[in-house]
């Protein structure tokens, strides 16, 4: 992973953090330098603070990318959505914002967990999961931990074909930023 | 972990309780009872660690004004060591003749006592909870104080650790003294003994090194710390910082330091010290921990506190009206509000932040629209 200044994480809740975090700081991205833009916990507050944010933090970060060394991670759930829906969404955002479409070569990672972000963590835990089912919360949000690191460590690797879908979709994501 | 807090007649305190989390953020406007609640953990510390008399810790003018009671009463309710302890401390003024005395002091273990003081006799239980002692004792103190290890009452002393494990502070780096007299091992109100602190815990070389190692991230240019003998007994800390083009390192006294980069190495120090002890995690209270800080070491520290509370490595109580502390902190249920109305009770309510105008919680409390 590039030698970043910073990374900034716009996320929906706490899970997402820990998670984006934890996987983040296993590629090498010093902890100081992640900035964490989460959500203010809320019905309906975290999905409509990434769609208000994301505008606002891919012009600062196009105003910066220049000449500072930096990303923008970003996540948000599916839920009943298609991810490719989400995705769609938040370049509708851009476009309401009179800004560009997100382009190929910039450091913007867009991650979609689908039902959400339980899935992930589930099918990381050796679980057999689909994405439909709402997958419970943990009762640790860090105990996520040590499988994320798992996954960031052979993150090179191709994923199993059991893997979530939108886990592989995450993949092509993962590639804008490291 | 302390898992409930209940104060009665201390200040704006009255039928006071508040259930606790790994991490817990207490916002409210001035004066509506915060710092109150630390003040009082602190009183009890100092009274069952033997440090005072109960005269010297509470006086009836911390009694509610706009009540007539004579007895303030605290519980502490606290999970660890296998179970759950109940303390209860109640203390009997006499506002005439100015003084204070212990009426009421008992320590239960799943509902099973450990110490019964009452009407001037200490009633001690052994670990099988059979009865121990019982004597007349000293009504100016805390029994817990006198109590010395033994193989039978390893229950109870676990519960004296745990107060040890209590820090209560609020730090002000312009009150830090420079010069250490001695190792000390509590940090006292306001960290003024950090110095003879660090020179304790610096002892621990694995502890030191691995603080150097995160300071250098984070101070520019800092190398390491030393101390210096400035009399017999006397040491003087400094932290040496390198210089561009040149080999040796510039010793700057820990007083010459600004308050920011004081703030910062005692921050950190709390982090390295106060959450290497998995076996009897430490409980942090912090009264506006964030002062003196630049705006981009906030959140660092903060992750990294959160992460260790999270993680079982100690829990924390803080304090704060940082926006900082307040957005991060609020995307979990970890906050309390505090109000009180002139000569009214303090009241406090769990933050639930059902907050549909994604408007940061922050923003929200700036507003006083947190409750709307």
């Amino acid at each position: 992973m590039s030698n970043y200044s910073m990374v900034i994480v716009l996320c929906e809740d706490r899970q997402h953090e820990i998670f984006m975090r934890t996987f983040l700081v296993s590629r090498g991205v010093h902890t100081r330098r992640i900035r964490v833009n989460i959500a203010p916990k809320g019905r309906g507050a975290a999905e409509q603070h990434i769609r208000t944010q994301y505008p606002k933090e891919v012009k600062i970060y196009r105003n910066k990318c220049n000449h500072l060394n930096i990303a923008l991670a970003v996540m948000i759930d599916a839920d009943m959505r298609r991810v490719a829906d989400r995705l769609d969404e938040l370049d509708a955002s851009l476009t309401n914002s009179e800004l560009d479409r997100r382009r190929p070569n910039e450091r913007i990672g867009v991650f979609v967990p689908k039902r959400n972000i339980e899935t992930w963590i589930h099918y990381l835990m050796g679980e057999i999961v689909d994405e439909i089912t709402a997958y419970s919360k943990l009762e640790k949000q860090s105990e996520c931990k040590p499988r994320v690191i798992e996954l960031a460590q052979k993150c090179n690797q191709p994923l199993d074909q059991e893997a979530p879908p939108s886990l592989h979709a995450a993949c092509t994501e993962l590639v804008r930023i490291i | 972990m302390l898992k409930r807090i209940y104060i009665d007649n201390y200040k704006s305190l009255v039928n006071f309780e508040v259930s606790l989390n790994e991490i817990n953020l207490f916002l409210g406007v001035n004066g509506a009872g915060k710092s109150a609640v630390f003040e009082m953990l602190r009183k009890v510390k100092c009274l069952v660690a033997g440090d005072s008399k109960v005269i010297e810790l509470f006086s009836f003018e911390n009694c509610t004004r706009w009540q007539s009671s004579l007895l303030q009463t605290i519980e502490l309710d606290i999970e660890g060591n296998g179970g759950a302890y109940q303390y209860k401390l109640t203390i009997e003024h006499d506002e005439k003749r100015e003084k204070a005395r212990v009426i009421d002091e008992r320590l239960h273990f799943n509902n099973k006592p450990l110490l019964v003081f009452e009407g001037g006799n200490a009633q001690l239980y052994r670990d099988n909870h059979s009865k121990g002692p019982k004597y007349p004792f000293d009504w100016s103190r805390s029994v817990l104080a006198s109590i010395l290890p033994r193989s039978d009452n390893t229950t109870l002393t676990w519960f004296k650790e745990w107060m040890d494990h209590l820090v209560v502070i609020q730090i002000i780096p312009s009150l830090m003294i420079q010069d250490s007299p001695k190792e000390e091992t509590q940090p006292s109100d306001y960290f003024e003994n950090f110095v003879s602190w660090y020179r304790q815990v610096s002892q621990d070389q694995g502890l030191a090194f691995k603080l150097m190692t995160e300071l250098k991230e984070i101070l520019p240019g800092f190398e390491y710390f030393k101390f210096e003998r400035t009399g017999e007994k006397h040491r003087l800390l400094k932290a040496y910082f390198n210089s561009e083009g040149k080999n040796a390192s510039v010793g700057y006294s820990f007083g010459e330091l600004s308050d920011g980069q004081r703030m910062l190495i005692t921050l950190y120090s709390l982090l390295h010290s106060f959450c290497s002890d998995t076996k009897l995690p430490y409980t942090l209270c912090l009264d506006e921990p964030e002062n003196f800080l630049a705006l981009p070491e906030i959140q660092p520290w903060l992750v990294s506190l959160y992460d260790h509370c999270m993680d079982g490595d100690v829990q924390a109580l803080l304090i704060s009206h940082h926006p900082e502390l307040i957005n991060y902190l609020l995307a979990s249920p970890v906050g309390y509000w505090f109000e009180q109305q002139s000569n009214r009770p303090t009241r406090v309510r769990s933050i639930s932040a059902d907050n549909e105008d994604a408007l940061a919680v922050s923003e929200l409390v700036a507003r006083g629209w947190l409750n709307e």
